[in-house]
């Protein structure tokens, strides 16, 4: 008897929050489909009436998406590559190899990692502004090339499997290069995984730095595009459905990929706990 | 080869590995913090180079405004501060509370189907910031989601983002007080009346928790799934056998053995929370009546709006202070409760 | 030995980078090299709606194509926070819209070319506009365009409040009581601005201001001020005026053009947005409603300002020409609503519209913008004491702006 009742009760928490974190995602997705009066009179309903793709349609030919998708695939591609491979060797440096200066560097990594991001909004703009890459290509990307949490989390991977494998193929007289190469990559396979997921939601979700690296809309990411949407200026008007519309779009692909990697996106929760 | 030339390969090597990662983070993480620590010393008004010699050099100046002299920017730093102050006040506990709450029950070996809820209270969480705040801007819009739902149950919901009111006022307001008493409004520390440090957060802060709460939630809540199923199941078994109940057992042998979880989500939430920008950039950019500003968007507005590159650099170092001083006084708050 | 040469390099090269590229920006240029021959010219513009932007956009294009140079209209969401990066970043627009209230604090800065003072044709703008880009006596850049608030009445929900032309408000008495009839009927009565571009035009019909004629000294705390934002009060406390965010509208004109609010006071640029936007609405401009001291209402002026960090002045200079043309001007005015700022357009233009008399007529006794340097965080503060004005002290309110200004403009 006490079993069912708990086990109701239990059930009774998981649909309730079940519905408050999904249900804004179903008012989201109707509303995308719905008009714009539809929208305002019926917010909660999940059903649009009448259906229509007009707002997703205003997207694509009256706002600046296309391009946003452009600079945002862009952008990503280019970054989550290069995380991948200087935070993991790094990683594999600071935990492996003997270096004079390796504890020093590491001290500093971990210095790096408490600086709150935020605060370095003013200071990054300076330094872009006097390398001469602010408001191009180069200053969207580049600052974001590396990330100190990602180096963490591959030097803590290598500290954590053995050395033998290595030391076999090191005696076999492959140079530091080689093994890093043929050997310990492969390896490091599940640990890459979680880096390359962390890097995509990481720098697709981004939106800070664009604010401070570009001001001309030919190179917007996603989320900048879509915050001056929706902050737009005198007579840009409400448009709910197109805005929400577009924040559906933006927000598709890491859904999906959170979907089909969802262990690993827990793995780098929990990993980020570690450096507590 | 000898064993001295792989070290001595190493050496060199070692360098090279971390050389991209060294030149990216010594450029855009070390060098940013050096040039506005001498930005944030001077009067650059944002007009060529603030590395020439006719930039105005101003000393701590623009620190000191910040505390001392009774004008506008003392006062809009004050507001900020006490903005962000009741947001973590609320946020920390209540995104704790919710993640342990909703790990636990989602810990419970009797019920099935639990995949599907951990993935759906996690999603939220590895979502756009700026997406997410596009969502919830409809939802609290006066005629939205959140209203219909409140009339439904009978109560006339508010103008989220227009009532600037703070909640204690509000409440006073309720109970008979309507204006400043004149012992709180007549007297102050630091550019803001007693009235007005006691105001509560706004309505439309409010709506900002709600939105953070619930998207942070779900990491929080990953990392205490974590922790409680690496937890010896002896021990709860043990204290079933002594015949506590669901209750005395959570209290005395599972939360004791969360301490270590919990100083960290406690820990990552302080750090977090004094940093809140993107919803208030996208949400309410301050809005209304400067109840939603914070240190984090009023260094942000300093600088890129009113061309003041130094007083908004010399902000973000202050706030970067108190994420720093917070961090160690919970460190240091911990650390005692150990040692009984 | 391979690899500790590679390191070497690496290095240097990591260096060579670093100092190079800082190096670069460490040098002041005294004045910006200038490129003659086909330019291309990056324009910014602040928008007010899809009407302007095509418009100012086809007229580039025009120019670029007559002219064998090309022409890139940016529109701004937030033209300030835009132009400052810019600006902090030596890499402005060539041309954008400054307006009359952040004027001062970019010529103060140096960061507008003074074209205008030796510009041909500057004579034929009118004067008080051009005061509005005058700093230190030098005419900086002359106006796009001008623009003043009046009402705008929704003429189906004034007749279904059974009101007639007789019932048009001209006093705030009348205002008053013919909000109360309309919001008997259960319709809003109106939609105010919640910013001191729309409620100043209050404390102008109550004979006050927010600060002397000059622009030198705060006069924000005096009986007449008070008694505008008193009024003003009154009629949001009794729900006969709301803000526009309390109709779940960007801005009062949206809640207008769809139907949430009988009356509004807004600007020429309604125009564009109710032909483009709300077709179907029905409504009637009418001057607005006089105080205690008379009528009053606010002119709004923005000007063609060119960066004097611009590779193509000479090149930005003929746009601006291009742009401020007689028939240029009327062009525009047809398009998005605003009203021409050259005398001899303006005078074809009242008789092109006389729908808009009501908004010339207000360009006769408009009140500029607050037009100092260093101002707009005062303003901004000013803005967020009027977003909480229907439960706020209407005194607090003033004597808050002219403690907060006085620091500003150091008297």
């Amino acid at each position: 008897m006490r079993t069912i009742f708990s086990r109701f009760f239990g059930y009774a928490i998981l649909v309730f929050f079940g519905l408050v974190f999904l249900y804004p995602f179903v008012i989201q997705i109707s509303s995308s489909f719905k008009t714009e009066s539809d929208a305002a009179a019926n917010p909660l309903s999940p059903i649009p009436h009448p259906f229509t793709t007009d707002a997703i349609e205003r997207i694509f030919v009256g706002t600046g998406f296309p391009t946003w998708l452009m600079n945002s695939v862009l952008v990503t591609v280019i970054v989550v590559l290069a995380r991948v491979l200087f935070c993991s060797m790094a990683g594999y440096a600071l935990s492996r190899l003997r270096f004079r200066g390796r504890r020093v560097l590491f001290a500093g990594l971990l210095a790096t990692m408490a600086v709150p991001p935020v605060v370095l909004l003013i200071p990054k703009f300076l330094v872009l502004n006097q390398l001469g890459i602010y408001d191009s290509y180069p200053g969207l990307i580049v600052p974001l090339l590396v990330d100190a949490t990602g180096c963490f989390i591959m030097k803590q991977f290598f500290d954590s499997v053995p050395v033998s494998v290595e030391e076999a193929a090191r005696i076999d007289g492959a140079g530091v290069f080689r093994t890093y190469w043929s050997v310990v990559l492969p390896m490091a396979r599940p640990a890459l995984i979680t880096l390359t997921i962390l890097s995509f939601s990481g720098t697709w979700n981004e939106f800070p730095h664009s604010l401070i690296a570009v001001q001309n809309p030919a190179l917007f990411t996603l989320p900048r595009g879509l915050a001056d949407l929706v902050s737009g200026s005198l007579g840009a008007g409400t448009q709910y459905p197109l805005k929400l519309g577009a924040a559906l779009l933006a927000t598709i692909p890491v859904a999906i990929i959170f979907v089909i990697f969802q262990r690993y996106f827990v793995r780098g929760a929990a990993e980020g706990g570690e450096r507590g | 080869m000898s064993a001295k030339g792989i070290r001595g390969n190493e050496r060199t090597a070692g360098w090279i590995f971390v050389a991209p990662a060294l030149i990216i983070l010594g450029l855009f993480f070390v060098l940013p913090i050096l040039m506005a620590l001498w930005v944030s010393l001077t009067g650059w008004n944002g007009q060529g180079s603030p590395f020439t010699s006719r930039v105005p050099f101003v000393g701590l100046h623009n620190y000191t405004a910040l505390f001392a002299t009774d004008d506008l920017a003392r006062q809009d730093f004050m507001t900020s501060i006490r903005n962000n102050a009741y947001y973590v006040l609320l946020v920390v506990p209540l995104q704790t509370v919710l993640a342990l709450g909703l790990a636990l029950v989602l810990n419970n070996r009797i019920l099935k189907g639990k995949s599907f809820f951990r993935t759906a209270f996690f999603f939220p969480s590895v979502t756009s910031s700026v997406a997410i705040s596009v969502v919830f801007l409809f939802m609290f819009a006066n005629g939205g989601a959140i209203n219909a739902l409140l009339s439904a149950v009978g109560i006339n919901g508010p103008q989220w983002f227009s009532d600037p009111r703070g909640l204690i006022h509000i409440a006073l307001d309720r109970v008979g007080v309507h204006n400043a008493p004149a012992a709180l409004a007549d007297h102050g520390v630091l550019g803001l009346t007693w009235w007005d440090w006691l105001s509560g957060p706004s309505v439309a802060m409010c709506a900002i928790i709600t939105l953070v709460v619930w998207t942070t939630s779900g990491t929080f809540m990953v990392m205490f799934l974590a922790a409680l199923q690496n937890l010896p199941i002896q021990l709860d078994e043990a204290g079933m056998v002594d015949g506590a109940n669901a209750w005395q057992r959570f209290w005395r042998i599972t939360l004791p053995q969360l301490r270590p979880t919990m100083f960290l989500v406690v820990t990552l939430g302080l750090i977090g929370t004094w940093q809140v920008f993107d919803q208030i950039y996208v949400m309410s950019q301050g809005n209304p009546a400067k109840t939603t500003l914070t240190p984090a968007f009023l260094s942000y507005r300093t600088a890129f709006r009113d061309f003041d590159y130094g007083s908004g650099a010399a902000i973000s170092f202050v706030l970067f202070l108190i994420i720093v001083l917070f961090t160690l006084l919970q460190r240091w708050l911990l650390r005692e409760r150990r040692g009984h | 030995m391979i690899s500790r040469r590679w390191a070497v390099a690496a290095v240097a090269a990591g260096a060579l980078l670093a100092t190079g590229a800082c190096g670069s920006g460490f040098d002041e240029n005294k004045s910006t090299q200038q490129s003659s021959g086909p330019a291309s010219l990056q324009i910014m513009i602040a928008s007010s709606g899809d009407a302007e932007t095509t418009a100012v956009k086809d007229a580039a294009a025009m120019w670029a194509k007559s002219s064998g140079n090309t022409a890139n209209v940016i529109p701004a969401q937030d033209i300030v926070q835009q132009l400052g990066q810019g600006l902090a970043g030596s890499n402005p627009p060539d041309v954008f819209y400054v307006d009359a209230a952040r004027f001062a604090d970019y010529a103060s800065v140096g960061a507008l070319e003074p074209y205008a003072q030796t510009m041909a044709g500057a004579d034929a703008f009118v004067p008080g506009l051009k005061q509005s880009f005058t700093y230190k006596d030098q005419l900086y850049c002359v106006p796009k365009d001008s623009s003043t608030l009046a009402l705008e009445i929704n003429t189906d929900l004034w007749s279904k409040a059974g009101l007639t032309d007789a019932d048009i408000p001209t006093t705030w008495d009348q205002l008053t009581s013919v909000a109360q009839k309309i919001k008997a009927k259960g319709i809003t009565p109106m939609a105010i601005g919640d910013t001191r571009d729309r409620i100043g035009a209050f404390l102008v019909q109550a004979g006050g201001w927010w600060t002397s004629p000059d622009g030198t000294k705060a006069t924000a705390d005096t009986p007449q001020n008070e008694q505008a934002l008193a009024y003003v009060q009154s009629l949001l406390k009794n729900g006969l005026a709301k803000y526009p965010k309390a109709l779940d509208a960007g801005w009062a004109g949206e809640a207008f053009g769809k139907g949430k609010v009988a009356m509004t006071m807004e600007g020429n640029w309604i125009r564009g947005a109710m032909s483009t936007d709300f077709p179907n609405i029905k409504y009637t401009v009418k001057e607005l409603p006089a105080g205690p001291k008379g009528k009053g209402t606010l002119s709004f002026t923005q000007c063609w300002g060119i960066a004097a960090k611009s590779k193509f002045k000479t090149q930005a200079q003929q746009f601006v020409q291009a742009m401020t043309t007689a028939d240029q001007q009327l062009s525009f005015a047809k398009a998005f609503g605003v009203m021409p700022s050259r005398q001899d357009a303006q005078a074809t233009y009242e008789q092109q519209n006389p729908d808009d008399a009501p908004f010339v007529e207000g360009a006769k006794y408009g009140q500029g913008p607050v037009n100092a340097p260093k101002m707009d965080s005062v303003l901004a503060d000013l803005d967020a004491g009027l977003q909480g004005l229907q439960t706020g002290d209407p005194k607090a309110i003033l004597q808050r702006f002219d403690k907060n200004a006085k620091t500003a403009l150091g008297g």
